[in-house]
């Protein structure tokens, strides 16, 4: 038994080290530094061994520490009227219900037991009861705190602080130990992660019953809570030598365990995506283009793909065009909100930058384009020459250009209205700018996303991303957008440094994609 | 013309997968390349069409006694996985190739002339290339690397995937294409190299060497490759 419990922890930290080192050499300056051999270095597993140790000590604690504080007693606060052990208790049956079949650890498909149970064959019965109980003690030892900490401050005796982990452990045994027998009566394999709708529902109704009868003044009387728990510490030690008796833990983990298959798989998972993004190609025959050459292709591709480029930018500024007409009414109505909003118009615009990064279709369109297109042709020596890929270049970045220049342009007018309705501006320059730097914003980032597309193509001929500098301007640029959104700075200054900052960024972009793309714009090895 | 690849190495990290190819390729042949798996024929082929760097050497065409570097339009190279933009239909792609490369294409025949030339049924011409089989996937990949008529013709295990038909249709046409260009096809499949190819090119530790077609179908002749990609006797 020790040594199952000692195999399992070896095994997961085993795999936890290789995916950060692994993630380490996708970063492009370390992957030079970082030598092959990288992964037979020992300091680096025992470093991570006591790393996960730790990791393992404040994971007890820490989960049922933030649950305490925030679904327990956080929301507890709001109840003011009732006695505080009582609500207590109310709230922690009720969401152990919830917790008894949302987390089991049993039903969780997780790595560690596909690596153990399926590629490595070890004895399911044993390293599935093992993990079990380790993860119950964990559960009694992690509790047992906070319910002492948090249960005698709000007046629950002591004697019932020190039963309830028992109490709560207990439950999640019962709940286990009913599903088997549900298993075993029916064949139906639970999957905590794949919950059916009923299942959901019930979690919703739970949730309800938890929060919502405080509110009005009801609650469970505590004897009855009290009740609960203390009847779930038998129930709990019954349920245990029904699940050591259970044989099928085989099976069951077999069938848990088959859609992580697929999802670890990384070509299963490239062939996913490749498929959903056929998807997407219009099969519709009446679509034809009579142009030629590159303005052909790109024609049949923008028709063929109508429904994740024009069709969702339409629906995306009929949404603008509704918001904009919702504040144009509420300033009707509510004149004396008119300052305040006026205030927000001039001084909000750094925000959009945000809204902008969101409702761009700069990378679904660099995905549909490589999935669906460039993927293929790229295999063709035709298709790289460089007079191709940069007159290709410019009307890629026409056709985005002109996708997201339309919610652009719904916005930036919807908010010069909205300026102009609630009291307007001493300077008429500003709805100029307000409008032209929104639509720069559209076109900055039409420019950004086919820019990095052409010069990083981050992908293989197996749809794979191989690139992490890719990954890294993506992330950046989220960062950045994010950022902005604290800013608050009047319409002009950041507006006309929006203008000039996207003049200038096109202009570098220009020059780099006609330098470089020639050669960048290739398919990873 | 002849194709001439000087020293040409390639390394992952530390791992040498091409060493030191060094090889003149002649026209009006079809040189089978042989190796085993992880030999690095995808790589040279990769390196050769510019999908992949090189870390040293290179290569050229020599026509009538003068060098000048290999350009995209020379080199059509059909992978053993076919691919082909699933979002056009067979007619709309051939047609964009056409269009694109009217300059190079030499007496051009009518769409529905190369789709007959081919073997694709009619029904088929108009539907989207997402919705073709294997085959007819790589029948088309195939046709868009030889309507411009490229000097060199890589192919990378072409035929393995094929069903009998296709596959014999396939090496029908290599061989009525290879007068005027080089043909370079790789496989790892013996009988098929010795059936097609005039020339037997083994790539092994990173080099490649010729194995002098004695007598094909002897026991002996097949031993003596094995025991080359093994890395016994030449060492």
């Amino acid at each position: 038994m020790n040594k199952t419990l000692r195999i399992s922890f070896s095994l997961k930290n085993t795999y936890r080290v290789n995916g950060i080192l692994f993630a380490l050499k996708q970063i492009p300056l370390l992957r030079r530094l970082l030598p092959a051999t990288l992964y037979q270095v020992k300091g680096l597993k025992v470093f991570a061994n006591i790393l996960s140790l730790l990791w393992e000590i404040v994971s007890a604690f820490l989960g049922k520490f933030l649950y305490f504080i925030t679904m327990v007693c956080g929301i507890g606060i709001l109840y003011k009227e009732l006695p505080e052990n009582t609500v207590f208790l109310h709230i922690l049956l009720i969401l152990t219900v919830i917790g008894s079949f949302a987390k089991t650890h049993l039903f969780n498909p997780t790595k560690d037991k596909y690596y153990a149970m399926i590629l490595m064959r070890m004895d399911a019965q044993e390293y599935t009861l093992v993990n079990y109980f380790y993860f119950m003690l964990k559960v009694v030892v992690g509790f047992l705190p906070f319910t002492i900490l948090f249960g005698t401050d709000r007046g629950v005796p002591l004697w019932f602080c020190l039963l309830l982990p028992l109490g709560i452990a207990g439950m999640k045994l019962f709940a286990a130990a009913a599903t088997l027998w549900d298993y075993e009566k029916r064949g139906f394999g639970y999957n905590e992660n794949k919950l059916s709708k009923y299942v959901w529902g019930c979690i919703a109704l739970l949730l309800a019953a938890a929060y919502a009868p405080p509110a009005f003044g009801f609650v469970l009387p505590s004897v009855v809570s009290m009740g609960i728990f203390l009847v779930c510490i038998p129930l709990g030690m019954a349920s245990i030598t029904r699940l050591t008796a259970f044989r099928d833990y085989y099976a069951i983990n077999k069938e848990l365990l088959a859609g992580l298959t697929d999802q670890m798989d990384s070509t299963a998972q490239t062939k996913l995506i490749k498929q959903a993004n056929e998807k997407k190609i219009s099969a519709d025959t009446s679509i034809t283009s009579r142009r030629k050459g590159f303005e052909y292709l790109n024609e049949l591709f923008i028709k063929r793909h109508k429904k994740i480029l024009w069709n969702s930018t339409k629906k995306i500024s009929y949404v603008c065009a509704f918001l904009v007409a919702a504040a144009l009414a509420g300033v009707y109505l509510l004149p004396e909100a008119r300052s305040v909003i006026n205030g927000i118009v001039m001084t909000w615009l750094p925000y959009f930058v945000f809204i902008m990064y969101l409702i761009n279709r700069g990378t679904n369109f660099t995905q549909a384009l490589f999935m669906n297109c460039d993927h293929s042709l790229l295999t063709y020596s035709f298709y790289k020459r460089p007079d191709f890929i940069l007159r290709l270049f410019q009307i890629r970045l026409r056709e985005i250009m002109k996708i997201n220049a339309v919610p652009a342009l719904v916005i930036g007018i919807g908010l010069a209205l909205i300026l102009l309705a609630t009291g307007g501006t001493d300077n008429p320059l500003n709805y100029v700018v307000l409008i032209v730097s929104i639509l720069c914003m559209s076109l900055f980032f039409s420019i950004h996303y086919l820019t990095i597309y052409y010069l990083l193509q981050p992908y293989n001929a197996g749809t794979e991303v191989k690139s992490g500098t890719y990954q890294i301007v993506l992330s950046v640029t989220y960062v950045v957008c994010f950022a902005l959104m604290q800013v608050r700075m009047p319409i002009m200054i950041f507006g006309v440094m929006t203008i000039v900052f996207c003049v200038l960024y096109s202009i570098a972009a220009s020059i780099l994609v006609y330098r470089f793309a020639p050669k960048t714009f290739r398919l990873r090895t | 013309m002849k194709f001439v690849i000087e020293h040409l190495a390639k390394s992952f990290e530390k791992k040498e997968v091409l060493r030191d190819i060094d090889f003149t390729f002649v026209e009006g042949k079809i040189y089978g390349l042989l190796g085993r798996n992880g030999a690095g024929k995808t790589t040279l082929f990769n390196c050769l069409n510019r999908d992949l760097k090189a870390d040293s050497g290179n290569f050229y065409i020599e026509e009538n006694g003068l060098r000048r570097e290999v350009a995209a339009e020379d080199i059509g190279y059909v992978l053993s996985t076919p691919t082909v933009p699933e979002f056009l239909t067979g007619r709309e792609f051939l047609k964009f190739f056409m269009d694109i490369n009217e300059k190079y294409i030499k007496n051009p025949k009518s769409i529905d002339e190369y789709f007959d030339y081919m073997s694709i049924e009619p029904e088929d011409r108009d539907k989207l290339l997402k919705d073709y089989s294997h085959g007819m996937k790589n029948k088309m990949q195939m046709l868009i690397n030889i309507i411009a008529q490229p000097n060199i013709l890589l192919l990378d295990e072409p035929l393995t995937s094929l069903d009998v038909v296709v596959a014999e249709e396939m090496k029908q046409l290599l061989r009525s294409l290879k007068q005027d260009r080089i043909t370079i096809f790789s496989t790892h499949i013996m009988d098929l190299a010795l059936d097609l190819c005039d020339e037997i090119v083994l790539l092994s530790h990173g080099e490649l060497e010729v194995v002098e077609k004695t007598d094909p179908d002897s026991r002996e002749f097949k031993d003596k490759i094995i025991a080359a990609l093994r890395g016994e006797g030449n060492e």
